[in-house]
């Protein structure tokens, strides 16, 4: 187990652990410190994360002296010193304001998708998962409920628990126009926009409300049907 | 039907009186202060037999003797440096002059140029006091008594901090050494390592590790966890986490330990002259042996300039630092420049003392001793004279409404009576289990032969417990409502805690002269901070909700207090009282040699009588068994109040 620890995956925590009594690089070279690296190999390695995080100048300050942000990026920089498979990150932005939660969200995804790591990021907040997430479990009792992406959980919900749930969601903000589809109406036009069965609902609505026509949703230039306004009015109020 | 423990209580305090005023004066198990009891002189030549064997017996020629020698030369190595003649040489290591320079900068290093400042002045006082040795040696024993202390205390308490099976062994023992009263414990030390310098650090270190321990393992154990989980998750071992997380982390708190520690061995150090420790106790207790009280408050003071010192010099390092960011590079380059000037400073008095005897050895032209000695006479004298009424007539109040009574109840009741109503009151307050064990201790006194020593000890306990109460519980409820009030008196209360009880005897003789009284009053003064302090903590622990609501429902300020405060702070009280007691004891049997009597006066001729040795040693037990009954019966009652 100790030696998973040590080079397979590493964690980052909801209170940051950061040593207090070490500055900022040499909290992140401790992983690399206790695996026995010397200390100017650890250093360099120290200095790769710390501008891959964005801390560019702070390796000298103390935890103490960063905003709460800050010590989660050297936490995550602290992390990802070891190079490890597997990222745990246990409600990593619980204790951040909401605006600096936005920020390190991003950040995550920015890092997830520059280095490519599987990242199992533990939360309780479904929005934040939906937006960080590829896939989510959702965990009741310590058991699996159900694993999807955000829209299978938004759309075909397994049972009443993920239902409530996944209620709050801004469905717009999750399910893509596949999800609206439909054979078109008598009387309907069929000459709209076609747009692609991937968009997210939110991301089409400019040009619906642009183009007054139903617009055709095709998957590969396979045609799905057409969505007309009404639809994504009724998704948006949550009639549907 | 039940009847309620109050009448249960009264009626057998009532019980006991009727049957001792009937039955006074016989089976009261009296002998002379010179007389041995079959046990007392069988103890007595048990204690002979082993001082004999010191050379012969194996425990002590590979176990004992070791170990004194070993702390014998660590003590006589300081005592060399600063203190008394190097071997080969006339002067110390260090002269006076040499050792005010060291430590003006060691103070001034670690804290500010006044705290340095202050700290010199105090030492050059009291060589002007005409203690400079005096005083050395006790910083000397103090050194090495806390050295060794740090020594072993840091790394045990650290284990108690990450064990706790570790401190669950720990807890009761350290408890025990906390509460055991000084007396009882420095005969058997005596016995085994001899009257002298190694004896006195051993009991010094008794008193003082057990401070060490529970803050060390305090400050493991309250560490934020979080930056100790995530090591962990990073794999590391646990003797990484411990050396590069966990020491770190608790490294300050550790430290404000190291000033408690050090408190409490000067506190000791002094009281430890009873068994030969070098320094101001000695002068202190020839005073209070001739009654000159003027000595002794020349002595007394050198002790509490000493004691200020060391507060002061250590609690600067140990000053609860925020931060862990260090200084910048310009202020410590500044820093740097400052203590190399001081530092060459402190070295050129080193120098100058190992070369001008002036300044070796301090000048003996230097001696306010006599002045201060007569204007404390002076002083104490116009307090008797014309403090009469508060003085005699505290004492005679005292003396005539509840000292001389309950005296004459306890010590002229026949042995079986008294021992009854202590087994009754076991049960009525503690239960069965309660009564069993105050049963066999007492019986314990009562075959020891020293009852009626007990009881006179007793007497003297129970009535500065009972006024401890009084002046504690009035002042303890005055801290708990008031914050201006705590702000007032906290300092007095620090500084009662932190003196050693041994100096308050000095005013106190020169009040109350050779007296049983001058015991209690001294008791009382030690006792009264620890009292208000747990009193105050459990006044301000009743919920504020229950404050409003009894002010919403329109009581009076009295109200309040009797009818809401007192009773939510009981169990604390309860415990209060129990400290008290303990704390009483512990005073009173000190103030055996200046005229209390009982069995502190018992343990202290067997320390210089060697017929009455036997007679010491068991007094010393008896103390504790005294101690233990009283302290079973107020936890059970504490339990039960619950």
């Amino acid at each position: 187990m100790r030696e998973l620890r040590k080079t397979r995956f590493s964690m980052v925590f909801q209170h940051f652990g950061l040593l207090p009594h070490r500055n900022v690089i040499d909290n992140i070279a401790y992983s690399l410190e206790i695996n026995g690296v010397k200390k100017a190999e650890r250093h360099a390695r120290a200095n790769e994360v710390i501008e891959l995080v964005g801390l560019q100048g702070f390796s000298n300050a103390y935890p103490e002296q960063l905003s709460g942000g800050m010590q989660q990026r050297v936490g995550l920089a602290r992390a990802l010193a070891v190079d490890p498979q597997v990222l745990f990150l246990d409600e990593p932005f619980s204790a951040l304001d909401p605006l600096i939660r936005r920020d390190m969200q991003q950040e995550v995804i920015r890092l997830h998708h520059e280095l490519g790591k599987t990242m199992v990021f533990i939360t309780h907040d479904l929005s934040e998962a939906v937006k960080v997430g590829d896939r989510i479990a959702i965990m009741r009792d310590g058991a699996i409920v159900q694993i999807g992406t955000p829209e299978d959980l938004v759309a075909h919900p397994a049972d009443e628990y993920v239902a409530n749930f996944v209620r709050d969601i801004a469905k717009s903000h999750v399910l893509t126009l596949r999800y609206l589809a439909r054979a078109p109406k008598a009387g309907e036009a069929t000459d709209g926009p076609e747009l692609s069965a991937d968009m997210i609902i939110r991301d089409a609505c400019s040009l619906i409300i642009a183009d007054h026509r139903p617009i055709r949703v095709s998957d590969n230039g396979k045609a799905l049907g057409v969505v007309s306004s009404d639809d994504v009015l009724r998704i948006i109020s949550g009639v549907a | 039907m039940q009847v309620r423990k109050p009448y249960l209580l009264l009626g057998s305090v009532a019980l006991w009186i009727l049957m001792g005023r009937l039955l006074q004066g016989k089976n009261t198990l009296q002998i002379a202060t010179y007389e041995n009891t079959p046990f007392t002189s069988f103890v007595g030549d048990r204690a002979l037999e082993l001082r004999g064997n010191r050379t012969e017996s194996p425990a002590f020629i590979y176990i004992f003797n070791p170990i004194r020698g070993a702390i014998d030369g660590f003590v006589q190595l300081i005592r060399n440096l600063i203190a008394v003649p190097a071997p080969n040489s006339v002067i110390p290591i260090i002269g006076w002059l040499g050792v005010v320079g060291l430590i003006a900068f060691a103070v001034f290093a670690t804290s500010q140029w006044r705290t340095a400042l202050l700290s010199t002045s105090l030492l050059l006082a009291c060589g002007a006091l005409g203690m400079w040795q005096y005083t050395m040696d006790s910083i000397a024993m103090t050194l090495a008594a806390v050295l060794l202390s740090l020594a072993v205390g840091i790394p045990l308490g650290i284990w108690a901090g990450l064990s706790d099976r570790v401190l669950k062994i720990l807890t009761p023992l350290l408890d025990l050494a906390q509460i055991l009263p000084t007396l009882v414990y420095m005969a058997p030390i005596a016995l085994i390592f001899m009257i002298g310098a190694a004896s006195a650090t051993i009991a010094t270190m008794i008193y003082s590790i057990p401070i060490c321990i529970r803050i060390t393992s305090h400050a493991i154990r309250t560490l934020n966890q979080s930056p100790i989980e995530a090591s962990e998750s990073m794999g590391s071992t646990q003797k990484q986490t411990l050396t590069k997380v966990q020491i770190p982390m608790a490294k300050q708190m550790i430290v404000l330990g190291i000033n408690q520690t050090v408190m409490a061995a000067v506190s000791f150090v002094v009281v430890a002259a009873l068994i030969g420790a070098p320094g101001l106790g000695k002068p202190v207790i020839e005073a209070l042996i001739i009654r000159n009280v003027g000595q002794g408050f020349v002595a007394g003071f050198a002790v509490v300039f000493l004691a200020i010192l060391m507060d002061r010099s250590t609690s600067a390092a140990a000053k609860r630092q925020t931060s862990f960011i260090p200084p910048t590079a310009r202020e410590i380059k500044r820093k740097r420049i400052i203590l190399i000037g001081t530092g060459l400073l402190a070295a050129a008095s080193v120098f100058i003392s190992r070369t001008v005897l002036w300044a070796a050895i301090w000048p003996r032209e230097i001696d306010i001793s006599p002045q201060v000695a007569r204007l404390a006479n002076n002083a104490t004298a116009w307090i008797l004279d014309n403090l009469y009424i508060f003085t005699v007539g505290f004492k005679d109040l005292i003396s005539y409404s509840i000292l001389n009574p309950l005296e004459v109840q306890l010590s002229a009741s026949p042995w079986y009576v008294t021992v009854a109503m202590i087994v009754a009151l076991a049960l009525i307050i503690g239960g069965l289990r309660t009564a069993i064990l105050a049963l066999v201790l007492a019986m314990a006194i009562v075959v020891s032969g020293l009852w009626y020593e007990a009881m006179l000890t007793l007497t003297q306990t129970i009535v500065g417990c009972f006024l401890t109460m009084i002046i504690g519980i009035a002042l303890g409820i005055w801290t708990g409502r008031s914050d201006k009030a705590e702000r007032v008196l906290r300092p007095f209360l620090d500084a009662g805690q932190t003196l050693p009880a041994f100096v308050y005897l000095v005013p106190m003789l020169g009040l109350f002269g050779p007296t049983r009284f001058t015991a209690i009053a001294t008791g009382i003064v030690y006792a009264i901070p620890v009292v208000v302090k747990l009193v105050c903590e459990g006044i301000r622990a009743v919920p504020h909700s229950l404050i409003e609501a009894a002010t919403a429902a329109g009581s009076s300020t009295r109200q309040i207090i009797t009818k809401v405060q007192l009773p939510a702070a009981k169990k604390t009280i309860l415990l209060a009282t129990n400290q008290g007691l303990i704390y009483v004891l512990a005073v009173v049997v000190i103030g055996g040699f200046v005229g209390a009597g009982g069995l502190g006066y018992l343990v202290i001729v067997g320390n210089s009588k060697p017929e009455l040795q036997g007679k010491g040693l068991i007094a010393g037990a008896a103390i504790l068994l005294l101690g233990v009954i009283f302290d079973r019966i107020m936890q059970a009652g504490a339990r039960r109040s619950a």
